[in-house]
């Protein structure tokens, strides 16, 4: 070979190994403009569903057993992680943008792979305790965003999974001399026990029971004090709308007052103020309006832990939680993501798993399901005191608007918390 | 000769530059490592799983032997992180303070929701700006809070004390115990200091005595003149001010029955000290007007806003497991066996084993009411008012600042001192200081604690200098001597002293001063503390009996901490 082949061979050599080894690196490193066009199925599909406290001991279960049965979405595993958090919690997160949802001009292909991660924990649906609360954070995100980000009609529509209403549970011993001394158990029965002067003894009570003490979870810490305040307003006014004029009326005002003036503890209240009730007993409260699946998940530790059982009413005006499960339909999930949170879904509706929300207390969204379809049926259990299979009245309060809640917080906030 | 002589003049100097600045360098690293010790830098790995809890110092010993066995299993992440979980015993109301910006614990447990409460509404607060913008709903420091064990608040006496008042045959309220406590000077009751559930309760008892109310008070009411006044009044029977109820325990185990008829504190220390404690037994009494509950939740915090460091999923991993561990069936039976109600429903009070039904001393059909918590901002009125309504108190810092004092440790003693002096809060507090190497080399007479005043003490503590021998005893008795001629007995009289080294320049021997203590019209508490480990530990220990106070150790790192503990007695 002559000095110029070898020249030649050699400069070929060298840019061939130059392509290689710049298609290694390449390779190796990850880079490539390429890559967008290249569709990526991931190994699993993780699906996070922000739950109400009210419902996610049974949607926790039901998540065990679903992601027990090997679930797939176009021959992708699905795996559903539970996130417990009050209602009100999670509206002030949606509220505040906590989550990280993309301003409306940003697509999620213009994304750095930092901003893309930071997007990997966004809930992918949420089960709020009633769907005014879904109402409110798609308000929220209109204001945001121009559109709504949790759908009412269509494939990913909220769907209730579980129902229960507002209840009251009181004491069998306090109930006795209340409906003696006063009337049947209502608003305006436990108003007139709260403002006693003399207490339990001037009511015909023990006087070791001090005053009447009334129970309503703090609203500021948990949706159901906010729903017990609007079913007070509905008993007040007589009527199931309430606006915000009804909340700022000073009489009605003086009126709440004086009924929270009855609650012996808003910083112990917690979100689980049924539990209170049961750890606490008859010391914090003699009888208050707690949500009914609540109360019947504490009935047994009452009667363990108390001598006096509790007994439930159920009052005119009635406040119900639907628990919808409401899918994310902004891009910040994907569509596998969201087709496997209705995958998720479908399982809570089915038969098993509402019959299984039974022994929760929870009634079945399918209203197929009888509430002694399953013997473990806390309907059952404890028809002995006072829980009804039937709710003997409907009067059921209509969801109240963003203003009404506000306004009812505000006062809260400055008449009983401060 | 000449020329060796400068030889050696060299050497030496040379010798004596290098020990200098070697020794400057040296005690700027001491100095550096001391400061790093005493404020470690906040930080934790992003897939870190070691979770650290704040805890009350009532609970501290129980959650302890808890924690201990959840990190004894090992548990891992998915990550394979292990899980660990570490304790800060902290006040309640410290843990309120540090919450409010970057802390070294991601959760807490306090003894109370009312803490949890108050942080929250700090919290909201802060962020005002930013909820006015967010629509009204407020941010939350806390989150997840889980009860894992409860307790109520009583009032705890020696049986024969308690069948004195009444128990078991009547109800027995907070009126009466202020009542016999203002009759009869023998009867020694005491409360845990407001940084504690169990102190802001029997404050709040007072308060609402007073006001003759037992729910709706209001800061204008707890501000009334007539109320601080009747408040005043019951807190000068209180026989000492505590930090909280396991410091009252333990000084009730060191000086037997006759330190105290009755303290406040949660029904487990009855059941406790019963179980370890042959002889009188305590008893529980719920008091009639109503009680409150220590409910000792365990809360995560959500820390993570603007550049602080955030807490990591593993760590909140760890937080539910731990949380999911101490509400598990072992550890509830377990905080049943150690006194307390456990959170777990299905677990019975009055079952086989369980102290409730062993024993009359606690009655777990008690209470049978509470007292209204007033809002956050009343229990801030009488966390407040209580400053200003206890005995007003005269205390002399006797300082060591001999040439053993030198470098970081006066350091940290000027810092512990102006601590204390920021500490006092009352207006009716004087605070003065006796500063000794070889005698007293400094007398700032009491001064009260008014702007001026403390300006005038942190000047002082600023201009200390360390040199000399150890004057110690000569000193406490300069600090005695005003103190009787104050001769002031409304007030608490007492002397915090402070050493770290032996007694070798007094011209009074221990016997002494025990002598002088005896004949003294005022009675004057001596609280000792020795710094570091060369302090004479048994001379300190007994000049604390002599004064009826107490004996503490510290190093460089807590000397601040006691100070600022020793501060919540007065």
């Amino acid at each position: 070979m002559t000095r110029t082949r070898w020249i030649f061979v050699a400069i070929v050599t060298v840019t061939l190994l130059i392509v290689a080894a710049s298609l290694i690196w390449r390779a190796s490193s990850g880079s490539g403009d390429d890559l967008g066009l290249t569709v990526e199925r991931p190994d699993t599909v993780t699906v996070r569903v922000i739950t109400a406290l009210p419902v996610e001991p049974w949607v926790s279960r039901a998540a065990q057993e679903f992601n027990a049965s090997n679930p797939t979405v176009d021959e992708v595993p699905i795996q559903v992680e539970i996130i417990a958090m009050d209602g009100l919690a999670a509206l002030g997160r949606w509220d505040r943008n906590d989550f990280g949802a993309l301003p409306p001009d940003v697509l999620p292909e213009e994304l750095t792979e930092a901003e893309r991660q930071a997007l990997e924990d966004f809930p992918t649906a949420w089960i709020p305790d009633s769907r005014y609360l879904v109402e409110l954070a798609n308000a929220s995100y209109k204001e945001r965003l121009g559109r709504d980000v949790f759908l009412t009609d269509g494939q990913y529509r909220a769907r209730p999974i579980a129902v229960s209403l507002f209840t009251w549970g009181i004491y069998e011993s306090r109930a006795k001399v209340l409906e003696q001394a006063l009337d049947e158990i209502s608003w305006r029965t436990i108003h007139d026990a709260a403002v006693a002067k003399g207490g339990w003894p001037e009511l015909g009570g023990d006087p070791s029971w001090g005053y009447f003490k009334l129970v309503v979870p703090n609203p500021s810490k948990n949706v159901g004090g906010l729903a017990a305040m609007i079913a007070a307003a509905g008993e007040y006014y007589g009527r199931t709308d309430i606006r915000v004029e009804d909340i700022t009326d000073p009489a009605f005002q003086q009126w709440l007052g004086e009924l929270m003036g009855a609650v012996t503890d808003f910083s112990s209240a917690s979100a689980y103020t049924a539990e209170d009730f049961a750890l606490f007993g008859y010391s914090v409260g003699d009888g208050g309006l707690l949500l009914e699946s609540d109360l019947l998940q504490n009935m047994q530790g009452i009667l363990t832990r108390w001598e006096d059982p509790l007994v439930l009413y159920y009052p005119e005006y009635v406040t119900w939680f639907d628990f919808p499960f409401t899918v994310w339909v902004g891009p910040e999930t994907s569509a596998l993501e969201k087709n496997a949170a209705l995958e998720f879904q479908r399982f809570l509706l089915s038969q098993a798993q509402q019959e299984a929300a039974l022994v929760y207390g929870l009634r079945p969204a399918n209203p197929n399901v009888a509430v002694d379809a399953n013997p473990e049926s806390l309907f059952v259990q404890w028809q002995d005191r006072g829980v009804e299979p039937v709710v003997p009245r409907t009067t059921a309060m209509r969801s109240p608007d963003r203003d009404v809640l506000l306004a009812l917080l505000r006062w809260f906030e400055l008449n009983v918390a401060r | 000769m000449l020329l060796g002589g400068m030889v050696l003049f060299a050497l030496c100097f040379c010798s004596i530059v290098t020990v200098s600045i070697g020794g400057r360098i040296i005690d700027a690293l001491r100095s550096d490592e001391s400061q790093a010790q005493a404020t470690p830098a906040i930080a934790w790995a992003p897939d870190s799983a070691e979770l650290t809890v704040a805890v009350s110092p009532v609970m501290a010993p129980s959650l302890e032997e808890m924690a201990q066995e959840f990190n004894r299993q090992k548990r891992e992440t998915p990550d394979g992180q292990t899980m660990r979980v570490t304790l800060q015993p902290l006040t309640p109301e410290q843990m309120v303070e540090r919450s409010l910006g970057q802390t070294p614990f991601q959760a807490i447990a306090p003894d109370s929701s009312l803490w949890l409460t108050q942080l929250d509404q700090r919290w909201a607060e802060l962020q005002a700006g930013e909820n006015a913008e967010a629509g009204g709903i407020p941010p939350r420091r806390v989150s997840d809070p889980v009860r894992y064990a409860v307790s109520p608040i009583v009032i705890a006496a020696w049986e024969s004390t308690a069948r004195e008042l009444g128990w078991p045959d009547r109800p027995i309220g907070w009126q009466e115990i202020q009542r016999k406590a203002q009759a009869d000077p023998n009867f020694k009751w005491n409360h845990p200091s407001t940084s504690h559930a169990a102190g802001i309760l029997a404050t709040l008892a007072e308060f609402y005595a007073a006001a003759g109310v037992t729910r709706n008070l209001t800061p204008e009411l707890a501000t009334d003149p007539a109320v601080l006044d009747y408040v005043r009044e019951v807190e000068a029977t209180v026989r000492f001010y505590g930090e909280g109820e396991e410091v009252i325990v333990q000084r009730l185990a060191q000086e037997g029955r006759d330190f105290l008829d009755a303290f406040v504190a949660q029904e487990q220390t009855v059941i406790a000290w019963n179980q370890a404690n042959p002889g009188e037994r305590l008893v529980a009494i719920y008091p009639a007007e109503g009680t409150l509950w220590a409910d000792h939740p365990l809360a995560l915090l959500e820390l993570g806003p603007g550049d602080e460091l955030a807490v990591t999923d593993n760590q909140r991993r760890t937080f539910r497991a731990f949380a999911d561990f101490l509400t598990g069936e072992e550890a509830q039976r377990r905080f049943l066996a150690l006194g307390y109600r456990p959170a777990n429903l299905a677990i019975p009070l009055d079952g086989p084993g369980s102290p409730f039904a062993e024993s009359d001393a606690v009655d777990w059909r008690q209470p049978q009411t509470t007292l209204q918590m007033p809002s956050a901002a009343v229990v801030d009125v009488v966390q407040n008012a209580w400053w200003y309504t206890k005995r007003p108190t005269n205390v002399y810092l006797v300082v060591d600042t001999s040439s053993s004092m030198a470098g970081a440790k006066l350091e940290r003693t000027r810092a512990a001192l102006r601590a204390f002096v920021t500490q006092i809060r009352g207006n009716r507090d004087r605070v003065g200081l006796v500063e000794f190497g070889t005698g007293v080399k400094r007398f700032e007479p009491l001064r009260t604690m008014n702007d001026a005043g403390r300006a005038q003490m942190l000047a002082a503590i600023d201009s200390m200098e360390a040199d000399g021998f150890t004057a110690l005893l000569d000193a406490v008795y300069e600090a005695y001597a005003d103190l009787q001629v104050v001769n002031d007995r409304e007030a608490i009289n007492a002397i915090v002293v402070m050493t770290d080294g032996q007694e070798n320049d007094s011209s009074l021997y221990l016997e002494d001063l025990a002598q002088l203590f005896q004949e003294g019209e005022t009675p004057v508490v001596v609280f000792t503390i020795a710094f570091g480990d060369d302090a004479d530990e048994d001379l300190l220990q007994e000049l604390a009996r002599i004064g009826n106070g107490q004996f503490r150790r510290a190093s460089e790192t807590d000397i601040e901490e006691l100070y600022r503990v020793i501060s919540t007695y007065f």
